[in-house]
């Protein structure tokens, strides 16, 4: 047997590999909150002086909030397509064994080929004729697409977990498989669903090709297409780039934390076996 | 439960019907003798630092409140992905009534009918004597198919820019040929200090389009047929290709953006620039220490230099062509703002704006007005006119990737030559 | 089934197969919603978008029918085989990177130390941040003369490379922050397949007097090869379609370097107005992958047969 004392030398190790890992990360936020004079002259990683000017000018000269919201905005709504669609689907791969699904399964995982930009050709000129482009329903419906494999395999692993004898208990006492779902298994997913959904939100959120393609308006731009705007604008001011790129991150950060616990053993293992 | 039909019900609907027809026939009086102002959308590039859009907005702002019938609604548009912007916004029905852009833009979009062309606005202008205004030349670069496409506002010239500290500490004069310019970069490349800074965007390739246009040619030969592995494009690319092979050039050219290079200039990182000159104008331009060199002469003794064509356009999708004119008129005769107050980056094609204290008491800008504009050629040269299909060779990029290999230090041949290839299939489209 | 019915007509019925079970019907329903919007995003576009590639279409007007000329212009065209191998660069060396960084991490986790918990989170950085912040974060790291990487060479005495402005340089940029991007999914994915051998495998490789090491070929490799080759092909497909890292980088840059099948079809799409080899580059991509994952499928499949 092994000893069973602690294993501080991975410990140490694993420090370090994290801090490495990390090093860009952490050079961008200390960066944000130093101009940009000093980003260019400074000798050593640690900041000298420290200032928010950099956030003063995102917020005064770029609609940096107009884009939050519409980031907000259109990753909500593509979060609650997905679920609407993943859920039931991944709640029927989970308990039938039927030829459709397994066609289906395959199909899933044949979607992950497929080069979005040949979709978003087509589809551009389908959501032209129905009056779409810049609006954000376009995008959330292709995000929608795009997330459904992983919230599927995300939300079937949910319901393994939940063991088939409730249903069945359910169904013996005279419900149909619908109200055995609503009744019976949905209330107890509840926090897995939460993460499957901050999940499909935070993909969302993220997304950078799509929304460009299909939302170019200050009135629609999301945070990815509208920060690389300013970007390409102010590319020499790197303090405002480095502030931009840090605030566009909390928002992930944040919701992530929350997740992560449910990014389980389970979850994953459901992603692969699909 | 459903009301009877009876014949009081019925009077009384009736009744309540003619109310609520009623109710709206004032509205329709009152919406005649107070009508709502018509709604524009001008979209404008970025055309100068920071302060131009602002500067641009207080302009609109004015325009609105000199009159109640048209109200524009101003809209800011970042150079990034421009193209991609208008083509979308056209292909979703939601183009705005009147924009600057690309400077064939408005050609291309005429080509595919989706461009109001301002004819009836030249003509009234030429009625009333104020096309005299325009040169020629300017007109020419909006003329297609005898329609005038859009109405010429700026001239985005380029010259060589000097500082005048790198230069004195090196002992080198002023050069006024390309062997002079190539010595007096080779002399003053030392301690990070470089000869020339250029960039691997537009700003990159429009230093090649320059030199080719420099030596009496360009992209195309005069029948439109792409030249650039033609005796003048190739002696002017190999021309910039010796200064990258001594040296001269800072290599981190090819990965800089505009910005980048304009910024290692202003730091005194390299003698000569090449930029339209209002840019001595920007805040962090150390003035006293930049000066403008002479149109330089060829090996063959031409003088040339790329002049990009700025105009503004409207839009066939427009519901308010008449009004959108009205303003289009007011905004070409009330521009001066743009550049006394926005420091916009290019010099106006209007003849009286140029007159203005601010450009002809700057030495640099009068004498680029004097020296450079009459000698400007356009992205077409040497053919003349414009034509659809310089809107891709402007927009698409694989000019970009042309003076990126040249400053990369390969050989010109081969990018020239897959140039070459490439502008052939943009024409024969 | 229909208790009402006769012995014999339900014996009858239990043997031949109904077509529409319960189950069926409600698995119909329950996917509904994801079939259609399968339909809409992505059969409806296949089917259309194969249209695209025999006509010159462009976004804002449909063209007219050129038969295989697209293709037979992708074919003879330099760039497109350009775009075609840099694709192939790029997938491989990510795949191969990410896997071994992932899997050497996940092996590392997969042990009981003080903080493991907290640094699988911190570990999972690179994967949730925006591909823009991830790309910007990098950038300035190489950007020019004074940038991190450069004072680091400076501080060892060497000249500044300017990685952007080399293509070779710019390529070997993109490939590392795809690698740092991709190594936590990798990782969570191997970490989760590990947990899930059967530990009485190792105990009996103790009891053979196994090391470490061969404990490690003779049971844990084989026993996470499904896994990983799924990931593996995972990780290639997702890094062909990848548009985002090249893109946000360089362009595609310098001199098209960078250009991958992706970026590629895009210019032709909304640089070029040219809808046609748009669509074509795309299906060609989308052909190619296809045949790999085929390919894949087959010799893993007769192995699996052979075994």
């Amino acid at each position: 047997m092994r000893a069973n004392r602690p294993r501080w030398g991975i410990t140490g190790t694993m420090t370090l590999i994290v801090l490495v890992i990390n090093v860009p990360i952490i050079m961008m936020v200390l960066n944000s909150f130093q101009t940009t004079a000093d980003i260019r002259s400074s000798t050593s990683l640690i900041p000298k002086s420290l200032t928010l000017a950099n956030y003063v000018f995102l917020g005064s000269s770029t609609p940096f909030f107009t884009y939050l919201r519409n980031s907000v905005f259109t990753a909500l709504g593509a979060a609650a397509l997905s679920l609407a669609a993943a859920v039931p689907a991944g709640y029927a791969l989970s308990r039938f064994r039927t030829g459709l699904l397994s066609v289906y399964s395959s199909a899933l995982f044949a979607v992950q080929m497929f080069p979005i930009i040949l979709a978003l050709i087509p589809l551009f000129i389908l959501f032209r004729a129905m009056g779409l482009i810049d609006n954000p329903l376009s995008v959330m419906i292709v995000y929608a697409v795009l997330n459904l494999p992983f919230v599927t395999w995300m939300a079937r692993s949910y319901f393994d977990t939940i063991p088939r004898e409730l249903e069945e208990a359910g169904l013996i006492d005279g419900c149909n498989h619908y109200s055995a779902f609503f009744r019976i298994v949905l209330p107890l997913t509840g926090p897995g669903l939460a993460a499957v959904s901050i999940f499909a939100f935070l993909m969302a959120y993220n997304e950078f090709f799509v929304a460009n393609v299909f939302l170019r308006t200050q009135q629609t731009m999301t945070l990815p297409v509208g920060i690389q705007m300013f970007m390409q604008q102010f590319s020499t001011d790197w303090g405002s780039v480095m502030a931009a790129s840090t605030l566009m991150m909390v928002p992930t950060l944040i919701l992530f934390l929350f997740v992560q616990k449910f990014i389980t053993h389970g979850a994953i293992s459901g992603a692969v076996k699909g | 439960m459903k009301a009877k039909l009876t014949s009081s019900n019925r009077s009384r609907r009736q009744f309540l019907k003619a109310l609520i027809v009623a109710s709206f026939l004032p509205g329709a009086f009152v919406g005649a003798a107070h009508a709502q102002p018509v709604e524009i959308n001008f979209w404008d590039m970025i055309w100068g630092p920071a302060e131009y859009a602002a500067v641009a907005q207080k302009l609109v702002d004015k325009f609105n409140a000199s009159q109640n019938d048209i109200k524009v609604v101003y809209r800011s548009v970042p150079w990034d992905s421009w193209y991609q912007t208008y083509v979308t916004a056209i292909a979703s029905g939601s183009a705005p009534d009147i924009s600057t852009g690309g400077s064939f833009q408005a050609v291309q979009f005429y080509s595919m009918d989706e461009i109001y062309p301002v004819d009836e606005l030249i003509e009234e202008m030429k009625k009333d004597g104020s096309l005299s205004d325009f040169s020629q030349s300017a007109l020419d670069t909006v003329r297609y198919h005898d329609h005038y496409v859009a109405l010429p506002w700026g001239n985005d010239i380029r010259a060589y820019l000097y500082r005048k500290d790198i230069l004195a500490a090196n002992g080198v004069a002023a050069p006024s040929t390309w062997e002079e310019f190539r010595a007096a970069a080779k002399k003053v490349t030392k301690n990070g200090v470089f000869g020339l800074v250029c960039s691997g965007d537009q700003n990159g390739f429009q230093l090649m389009v320059t030199a080719a246009v420099n030596n009496g040619g360009g992209l195309f030969d005069p029948d439109r047929k792409p030249a650039i592995t033609g005796e003048r494009a190739r002696e002017a690319l190999q021309f910039v290709s010796s200064l990258v092979k001594d040296g001269s050039v800072n290599p981190a050219s090819a990965g800089y953006s505009y910005d980048d290079s304009a910024a290692s200039f202003m730091r005194g990182e390299s003698a000569f620039f090449l930029d339209n000159p209002n840019v001595t104008n920007s805040d962090n331009a150390p003035k006293d220490k930049i000066g403008i060199l002479p149109p330089l002469k060829g090996p063959h003794g031409d003088l040339g230099t790329f002049n990009g064509a700025n105009n503004i356009m409207v839009y066939k999708q427009s519901k308010h062509p008449k009004e959108t004119l009205k303003f289009l008129r007011w905004w070409s005769e009330n521009q001066l703002p743009l550049w006394t107050e926005g420091h916009a980056g290019n010099l106006p094609v209007r003849a009286s704006l140029l007159k203005d204290p601010y450009f002809q008491n700057n030495p640099i800008l009068k004498y680029t007005a004097d020296n450079y504009i009459p000698i400007g050629k356009s992205l077409g040269a040497a053919a003349s006119g414009t034509f659809p299909q310089l809107n891709v060779v402007d927009g698409d990029g694989f000019l970009n990737s042309l003076a990126q290999r040249i400053f990369q230090g390969e050989d010109p041949q081969g990018p020239a030559q897959d140039a070459q290839a490439y502008l052939k299939g943009i024409m024969s489209k | 089934m229909n208790s009402s019915i006769t012995g014999g007509t339900r014996v009858w019925r239990a043997r031949a197969k109904p077509l529409m079970t319960p189950e069926l019907t409600t698995s119909a329903v329950l996917l509904f919603p994801s079939l259609l919007l399968l339909a809409v995003v992505i059969a409806y576009p296949i089917a259309q978008g194969f249209l695209y590639t025999f006509t010159d279409s462009s976004l804002l007007r449909p063209g007219s029918f050129v038969g295989m000329g697209n293709y037979g212009r992708l074919l003879q065209d330099r760039s497109f085989w350009h775009s075609l191998s840099f694709s192939a660069i790029f997938a491989l060396s990510n795949v191969v990177g990410c896997y071994l960084l992932g899997l050497g991490l996940a092996l590392m986790l997969q042990r009981d130390f003080p903080g493991r918990g907290l640094f699988r989170v911190l570990l999972l950085t690179p994967w949730i941040v925006p591909s823009l912040v991830a790309v910007v974060s990098w950038r300035w790291m190489v950007s020019d003369n004074g940038a991190l990487a450069n004072k680091i060479i400076a501080a060892f005495g060497g000249d500044p490379i300017y990685f952007l402005s080399n293509g070779n340089w710019t390529i070997v940029i993109v490939i590392l922050i795809k690698i740092w991007v991709s190594f936590p999914f990798m990782m969570l994915s191997l970490l989760a397949a590990l947990q899930a051998v059967d530990r009485s495998l190792y105990e009996a490789a103790e009891i053979d007097g196994a090391t470490r090491w061969q404990a490690f070929m003779h049971v844990t490799m084989p026993e996470i090869r499904g896994v990983s080759i799924v990931l593996c092909i995972l990780m290639t497909i997702w890094t062909v379609n990848d548009f985002d890292t090249p893109w946000l980088l360089a362009r595609g840059g310098p001199a098209n370097a960078t250009e991958n099948l992706v970026v590629h079809a895009y210019r032709y799409t909304f640089a070029r107005n040219d809808v046609g080899m748009g669509a074509t580059v795309s299906f060609v991509t989308l052909f190619i992958l296809m045949a790999l994952f085929l390919l894949v499928m087959r010799l893993t499949k007769g192995e699996h047969n052979a075994r």
